[in-house]
């Protein structure tokens, strides 16, 4: 169990921001019926700008709003000038489009800010909290549990989301047919942009626990979008809580795999091979996506 | 897409031939025309098009046929391209059989990775098949390609890396790319072959939707895996001449959204007729080396890409190639001869 | 009364030559580079090339760009004999095809006479059958996986990680007793089984036992990595991983507090400006880094000469970074070679044989004679100084350059010996 332990505490921090952004993916298929592979690249600039801000010695507070709000208005941007000229097309096609624009957006975060070893710190890094057992002593900081909290919270934020409020109601009309919606008298753009915008929110503050937790680098952080979606496969890119429980499992199991011998060097593919193997086993009848 | 009827059957099979002999014209064409203009940067770059071409045949013909997005295509390129390295250093075999053995795995492989397209369809089977160029990705960074040494991997340690032999009578890079340019050909008839046949029709219903297919007798699974196959096959065997035209292959080059890539140019290609397919392989590499040939930074490169990619999305449903056809079709409208053709 | 006189005579002797000194060296006040003519070189270029790797994950241009200004200032001084250098610079975009392709460019089709100041992770792979078949010399800038090290065509002016971790390693044996110790590579095929094997078999002659993890660089777990490794607990931890990959996985490390208990050292890839600042002052006393070159600040004259022709020649947003030290070098090697030779008989076969003739060249940036010699493979440079953040600068270790004592460096040696060099 010692030998254990550090690797599962490990896990929860990585295993957090997997939760937080296939939530954030799964919010937004499930009220525009795209899945967006610019969540990352979204959220990558929004920590560089970020980090700009507190290399300039801005207060926190600000730079952190700063890259939420540069992630909102880019998913805004995105979701009221480029999606629905593709409204039409079918889903994934709309998902296509999306990792366009996520290369013009990674394009440009490299190119502007050029390649560097860089640092995100939080203050919440100073703290931890101390796991000892026997030998064994690993720290959760205070920007892992942060992460965790904040998925559990947001999953039951956006339930509640599209459970109990009208926009919700809407959102999920117009994810279940978009032109019976339409006929019906929901504003259609009006809802997509909440769901644009809600989904840039949720990249910003992704990319920031990420850039955090893994490492200030555009490129790496807009495909690590990939394991993500792994994240809302096991949520059957519906269920939230189900996401959430995926994505922390895939983080643990990720970490706990470099205790098996062989297979430690092919640790990184543990999302990937636990997505399939749910498709695999856990199948519920024909799915129409 | 837009023709102008024909008015009889033996009219649109002489069409269909016609049709087919100016596809593999034209691939033949650009064979032979292309070595004299181009220098040794180009020559290169161009095989790899062509090559990538070859794959980008094959998810064009899963969706364009059939509806279906495959997302771990290239992952399939880069197994095929693993299996002609491995029996080209280690076993010796000539060129085509390596290639052949390459395109046999992959097609294999695309067949098993069809299974679940059985029961999930759309975005569903594009994540599922994204998973599975992500594993693959984990793997070959570990595994790395075959470059002349002994064991399992075939891996050399101690001395130089080998080149893949090439075939006896492509030795230059010139003739490398016509060789290359005659397999191109090949494939794309015997795609072409397909939909025109039994499988074609086949697919055409599958694509309409399962109840008409089944009412009308059709074996869906055996013609869905068999798609699923021929792209795997199509894939293999372009990784296999990817290996040769280059001569090492790399791990780290074949990551998931290299599949994604693929897939997206295909389809700003344009999936519904064949040379879509050659201008996905243009997209692919020739464009790339264009811009670092005219010295562009990568990274506004990849702006530029990413805002191509939008805009043909956009505007142009059945891609590049669509829309050079549609160009083609009103040219010929307009010509004296076109009235004389509707009319009989 | 005649001490004092003297004493005034000397003052004024001395002032004198002082004065002469300042004078002449006002006369050559611009930086010094091939014949020194101050006059630009006008007759039949010729052409050299680089390849170095841009776009992707680290950023190598700043050695094409140093040899770039060299080549410029040379130019503008007399050229080679007369004929002007013509430095073509591309860019692989760490890709393996991408790297083929521009070397075919270069070497085929603008028919380059040699190549100069390449960096690139994946050229050496791709590449050095090519260039051995096409009878071309590449003195690289730097190289990093164990095929630029291993060709008969190519000829790293660095010392390469494997080297610089034994060093490292040896380093931290030798100030911190340290009798267990973990490596930690990239598992890049030729590097993840090659690099961390230097520390291991020096470990082995030496009584220190050397582990080795081997990482997936796209990882984004850098914290089970980090606790791995301290599981083992060794008494020294060497990185041996590139620069972004290094600050977090330091960052894990200070999270965890590793280096409570564990010295951490590194290979070369950590010595850069920017990496004091961003690993933070956790780490100071605690991180020792081997160099491949004196350091960036030193007061040497070639040094400071890089300098001055990098402010001169060089734009203000290229890197002063070790690889712009090392694509200088480069320049300046291949430069004095082609000097010697008749500027009409300059191509790709003659080149070749004069640079594989190299033999004693010295720098103050480089700790020994770099030579090039006619072996199956280089590795020229293998020692270096050691160096450790210093709130956001670094300080120097006592004791100058270090040896690599690693065992696979046995032909390097004898063909040192065979050319008669110390």
């Amino acid at each position: 169990m010692e030998d254990y332990l550090p690797f599962v505490i490990s896990g929860l921090g990585l295993g957090a921001v997997y939760a937080l952004s296939g939530v954030g993916l799964v919010v937004l298929y499930r009220s525009s019926g795209v899945l967006n592979f610019a969540f990352g690249a979204i959220g990558a600039i929004g920590a560089y700008v970020a980090w700009s801000m507190l290399e300039a010695d801005w207060p926190q507070g600000l730079a952190w709003c700063a890259a939420i709000v540069t992630s909102m208005l880019l998913s805004l941007a995105y979701g009221r000038l480029l999606a629905p000229r593709l409204s039409h097309r079918d889903p994934t096609i709309r998902s296509i489009a999306t990792l366009g624009f996520a290369l013009v957006v990674v394009g440009f975060t490299e190119w502007y800010w050029g390649e560097q070893p860089r640092r995100l710190v939080l203050p919440t890094d100073a703290g931890a909290i101390d796991f000892v057992l026997g030998e064994v002593d690993v720290r959760l900081t205070h920007t892992r549990a942060l992460g965790l909290a904040l998925a559990v919270l947001m999953m039951g934020g956006v339930g509640l989301l599209l459970s109990k409020t009208r926009v919700g109601l809407k959102m999920r009309a117009l994810a279940n047919d978009r032109d019976l919606s339409a006929l019906l008298g929901i504003r259609v753009l009006g809802v997509d942009t909440v769901a644009w915008v809600l989904s840039g929110a949720f990249a910003g503050v992704c990319g920031l626990l990420l850039a955090n937790i893994v490492r200030l680098q555009a490129t790496l952080l807009t495909f690590l979008v990939i394991p993500a979606f792994a994240a809302a496969i096991i949520g059957r890119l519906h269920s939230l809580p189900a996401t959430v429980a995926g994505g922390i499992a895939i983080g643990v199991l990720e970490a706990l795999a470099i205790t098996v011998p062989g297979f430690a060097a092919f640790r990184t593919a543990t999302p990937f091979l636990i997505a399939l193997a749910m498709i695999v086993f856990y199948r519920t009848g024909t799915r129409q996506a | 897409m837009q023709e102008v009827l024909p008015a009889s059957l033996a009219e649109a099979s002489r069409r269909a031939r016609i049709s087919l002999a100016v596809m593999v014209g034209s691939v033949l064409l650009i064979g032979l025309v292309v070595p004299w203009l181009a220098n040794a940067y180009w020559i290169k770059t161009l095989t790899s098009s062509l090559a990538l071409s070859i794959a980008a045949a094959g998810v064009a013909l899963l969706y364009g046929q059939l509806g279906l997005v495959s997302l771990c295509q290239y992952a399939l390129l880069g197994a095929g391209g693993w299996i002609a390295l491995r029996a080209g250093h280690g076993l010796g075999w000539p060129f085509e059989l390596s290639v052949l053995a390459g395109g046999l795995l992959s097609c294999v492989v695309g067949m098993l990775a069809g299974l679940p397209a059985l029961r999930l369809k759309g975005l569903y089977l594009a994540l599922v098949t994204m998973m599975m160029a992500g594993g693959f990705q984990v793997v070959i960074n570990v595994t790395g390609f075959p470059d002349g040494g002994a064991g399992w991997l075939g891996r050399v340690f101690g001395s130089e890396r080998l080149m893949m032999p090439r075939p006896a009578l492509a030795l230059s890079d010139a003739a490398y790319f016509r060789y290359v340019a005659v397999w191109l050909a090949v494939v794309l008839v015997l795609i072409e072959l397909h939909r025109r046949t039994r499988a074609g029709r086949s697919w055409a219903l599958i694509r309409r939707g399962e109840a008409a297919a089944v009412a009308a007798g059709v074996n869906i699974l055996r013609y869905q895996t068999w798609a699923f196959g021929l792209a795997g096959f199509c894939a293999g065997v372009a990784g296999a001449l990817l290996a040769g035209g280059v001569g090492q292959l790399d791990g780290r080059a074949f990551t998931a959204g290299d599949s994604v890539m693929l897939f997206a140019l295909t389809v700003v290609g344009g999936v519904y007729h064949w040379a879509g397919a050659l201008i996905a392989g243009l997209l692919l590499r020739a464009v790339p080396a264009l811009l670092t040939d005219f010295g562009v930074n990568g990274y506004l490169a990849m702006i530029f890409f990413g805002l191509a990619l939008l805009h043909a999305l956009i505007t142009a449903p059945s891609g590049i190639a669509g829309q050079l056809a549609g160009l083609i079709e009103s040219v010929r409208k307009r010509l004296p001869g076109a009235g004389k053709d509707a009319a009989s | 009364m005649k001490k004092i006189q003297k004493k005034i005579a000397l003052t004024f002797a001395v002032g004198a030559v002082g004065i002469a000194g300042a004078g002449g060296a006002w006369a050559q006040s611009g930086p010094d580079c091939g014949l020194n003519t101050g006059k630009p070189a006008t007759g039949e270029p010729i052409p050299i090339g680089a390849v170095v790797g841009k776009t992707g994950p680290d950023d190598f241009s700043a050695s094409g760009q140093a040899a770039a200004a060299y080549f410029k200032c040379v130019n503008a001084n007399g050229g080679i004999n007369g004929r002007p250098v013509d430095y073509i610079v591309v860019d692989d975009q760490w890709n393996p095809e991408t790297a083929a392709q521009v070397a075919s460019k270069l070497v085929k089709d603008r028919k380059v006479v040699a190549l100069a100041g390449s960096t690139s992770f994946v050229e050496c792979g791709a590449n050095a059958k090519m260039y051995a078949d096409e009878g071309v010399m590449v003195i690289a800038g730097t190289g990093v996986p164990r095929e630029c090290f291993n060709a008969r065509n190519y000829v790293p002016v660095n010392a390469g990680p494997r080297v610089s971790a034994t060093i490292a390693a040896m380093y931290a044996a030798q100030k911190y007793k340290a009798k267990k110790m973990v490596c930690i590579i990239p598992n890049i095929p030729s590097l993840g089984n090659w690099a961390c094997e230097g520390p291991k078999e020096w470990g082995k002659k030496n009584g220190v036992e050397v582990e080795t993890i081997a990482i997936d660089p796209g990882s984004a777990d850098a914290t089970s990595t980090m606790l791995q490794a301290a599981a083992k607990k060794p008494d020294t931890i060497i990185m041996n991983v590139p620069k972004g990959i290094l600050v977090p996985m330091l960052a894990a490390a200070e999270q965890q507090n590793i280096g409570k208990k564990i010295r951490f050292v590194s290979a070369a890839p950590a010595y850069n400006a920017d990496v004091p600042k961003a690993i933070g002052p956790y780490w100071k006393g605690n991180f020792d880094v081997n160099l491949e070159f004196n350091p960036l600040e030193s007061a040497g004259p070639d040094n400071r000469n890089w300098l001055a022709v990098m402010d001169k020649y060089g734009a203000k947003s290229d890197p002063r970074d070790t690889f712009s030290q090392a694509g200088y070098l480069a320049a300046r090697i291949v430069t004095q070679a082609l000097l010697k030779m008749d500027p009409k008989k300059i191509d790709r076969a003659s080149v070749t044989d004069a640079l594989r003739k190299v033999s004693d060249f010295r720098s103050d940036i480089l700790c020994k004679p770099f030579y090039v010699g006619n072996g199956a493979r280089h590795n020229a440079n293998n020692s270096g100084p050691v160096a450790s953040p210093d709130g956001n600068g670094w300080r120097f270790a006592p004791g100058g350059c270090l040896t690599a004592d690693d065992p696979e460096l046995v032909d390097i040696r004898a063909d040192e010996q065979k050319m008669g060099l110390k």
